[in-house]
């Protein structure tokens, strides 16, 4: 039984030898060595793969134009061929001057060339990321303790559902308080006016100004 | 302050650490194989202005570490925030790290890309990644990055353009490796969320731990909650895989593991020199039996168990350390006792 010497992995069928060392697909994938097969999977049926066999594959290339090694990024003065022996770009108009090569090797690598991600600045957290985000710390463990977070839901939903005017009165203060503490400078801020409005903004569910004061806080106690 | 490696978390009898880390680069600027040493200054500069020192309060950079030897020591390899060391970091005189008091968050500066976030944690922790993309968006609000609608984030490796991030969980996953079949069944199913598995250590002393890294492969063509959930719904499949197969040895072969576990225990507790090899085979058959254990015999915490392994897979170089390999050895067994101590 053979195993790839980079994972461990048991070999089967699939197996690529490289300098006399086998690897299992995946890794061979991992490591680039099937960027210039024409085939892959012809080459990876047999662990003893004759050479001409594999000078013959490599003589098929059909994406490795050598009389294009010479192109050079206008911007930096990178050249194709420097490109495709380190895997790194010099600049951003490379991805314009090696266009195609750059969207080939994106499709090798992910199978894919299409972005599907967030616009910079963009990141919202997701909400119970965000409530995990606000109690993994000692700091709002204790808050916890304080104000236990059942408190906060059945105080929303006594506002909710009309509530009593006394509740309604303490949470138009409450919420006074939080908006006073939201336009405020937070560099100016006590540590205990930022606790109050940890407490007051995830109680209102407003969980990115919690983070705010949270990480005010923290900063702060890990400075002393 | 404990640092981050020394903290608990969940899921920790698998989970060693949970890492993600973002990349960027800033327009204007050459990527990293063609920036100039002007360039590179400039860059650090720039990026060091818009840093938020409240929540990055620490800075280390090779002129600073020249001044202050007390900061330099703080950046240790156990910290991790250089993945491959300090000696991997080419021309680090242009190059700043900026990093939180436990060291879980930092943004490192002038590397492969020009700006490297770092979020890490014990255990598995899913706020990780919602660490490193809020800060990778705070500062996207405040520096006009490598962007293209298309493609995403520009970066030098192709293979990071897109979203730049990088998903990872360090797992200790000793049942399943020696499972006959186990590693197999694992990597098909990471393969299916289109994730890689691959061992800690391709060579050296660790090579054989059974300690592996689960990565996200993709950073086009799939948004970034979406690796998020992916990795979650991975890492949740491959915890209960090993730990049914905890269950199932501990059930099947008791008397075996628990003489194995008991002697490892007996090992790292009074052995006066042992190798990383060792520490780490005898940690992982303490991590297969010790929720099994019902003779009370030995109590070693996961964070105890953890905080040990990760000393053994980040351990400094001999080199770093001046020690010859048999003194090294014994240092590390006093390291060892020390914690374990600690944790009785």
């Amino acid at each position: 039984m053979y195993r790839c010497k980079r994972c461990g992995a048991e070999l089967t069928n699939k197996i690529i030898k490289i300098n006399g060392v086998m690897y299992c697909e995946n890794c061979a994938r991992a490591m680039g060595y099937d960027r210039f097969l024409d085939n892959p999977a012809e080459l990876m049926g047999s662990a003893f793969s004759p050479m001409d066999e594999l000078a013959a594959n490599f003589m098929k290339l059909a994406d490795l134009d050598f009389g294009s090694s010479t192109v050079t990024c206008p911007k930096c003065g990178m050249k194709l061929r420097d490109y495709e022996n380190k895997g790194m770009l010099g600049c951003i108009e490379c991805y314009n001057a090696f266009n195609d090569y750059v969207v080939k090797e994106m499709f090798r690598q992910q199978g894919e060339s299409e972005y599907a991600g967030r616009m910079p600045g963009k990141f919202v957290a997701s909400e119970d990321i965000e409530k995990a985000m606000l109690t993994d710390g000692k700091e709002n463990k204790g808050e916890e303790n304080k104000a236990p977070a059942s408190d906060s839901k059945s105080a929303s939903a006594v506002k909710n559902a009309g509530g009593t005017p006394a509740a309604d009165t303490a949470n138009t203060e409450q919420d006074n308080k939080l908006a006073k503490l939201e336009k405020a400078d937070i560099g100016m801020l006590s540590d205990a006016e930022l606790e109050d409005g940890i407490r007051l903004a995830t109680a209102s569910e407003k969980y990115q100004l919690a983070i705010k004061f949270r990480d005010e806080l923290k900063g702060r106690k890990a400075g002393e | 302050m404990s640092m981050w490696y020394e903290k608990s978390g969940e899921d920790m009898d698998v989970v060693i650490a949970t890492k993600v880390s973002v990349v960027r680069n800033v327009k204007g600027f050459n990527f990293s194989p063609k920036i100039s040493t002007a360039e590179s200054d400039s860059l650090l500069d720039m990026v060091s202005a818009v840093i938020d020192k409240n929540k990055l309060m620490n800075h280390w950079s090779v002129r600073q570490a020249k001044e202050n030897k007390e900061e330099a020591n703080l950046l240790t390899p156990e910290t991790q925030i250089f993945e491959n060391g300090m000696n991997a970091i080419t021309q680090p005189d242009h190059k700043g790290i900026y990093y939180n008091a436990d060291a879980s968050l930092s943004v490192l500066i002038g590397d492969r890309e020009h700006i490297t976030i770092r979020s890490m944690s014990a255990g598995h922790d899913k706020c990780t990644y919602a660490r490193a993309e809020q800060l990778a968006s705070e500062l996207e609000g405040k520096l006009d990055m490598a962007f293209s609608e298309k493609y995403g984030f520009l970066t030098s490796d192709v293979r990071l353009t897109g979203t730049g991030l990088k998903i990872s969980y360090v797992v200790a996953i000793p049942a399943t490796v020696n499972n006959n079949g186990g590693l197999a069944a694992l990597r098909q199913r990471v393969a299916q969320y289109y994730w890689e598995i691959r061992p800690f250590a391709e060579q050296g002393e660790l090579a054989d731990s059974n300690i592996y890294v689960v990565t996200n492969v993709s950073t086009l063509g799939v948004a970034e909650e979406d690796v998020e959930s992916r990795g979650e719904m991975l890492i949740g499949d491959i915890i209960k895989f090993e730990r049914k197969l905890r269950e199932e040895l501990a059930k099947k072969k008791k008397p075996q593991m628990a003489d194995l576990c008991g002697r490892s225990y007996g090992l790292l507790r009074y052995s006066g020199s042992m190798s990383r090899k060792e520490a780490v085979d005898a940690l992982n058959w303490i991590r297969i039996y010790k929720d099994f254990d019902d003779s009370g015999d030995f109590k070693l915490s996961w964070e105890a168990i953890n905080k040990l392994t990760q000393m053994m897979c980040w351990e400094p170089q001999q080199n770093g350390l001046k020690l010859r390999p048999d003194n090294l050895a014994a240092v590390r067994s006093r390291k060892i006792k020390e914690i374990l101590k600690g944790d009785d």
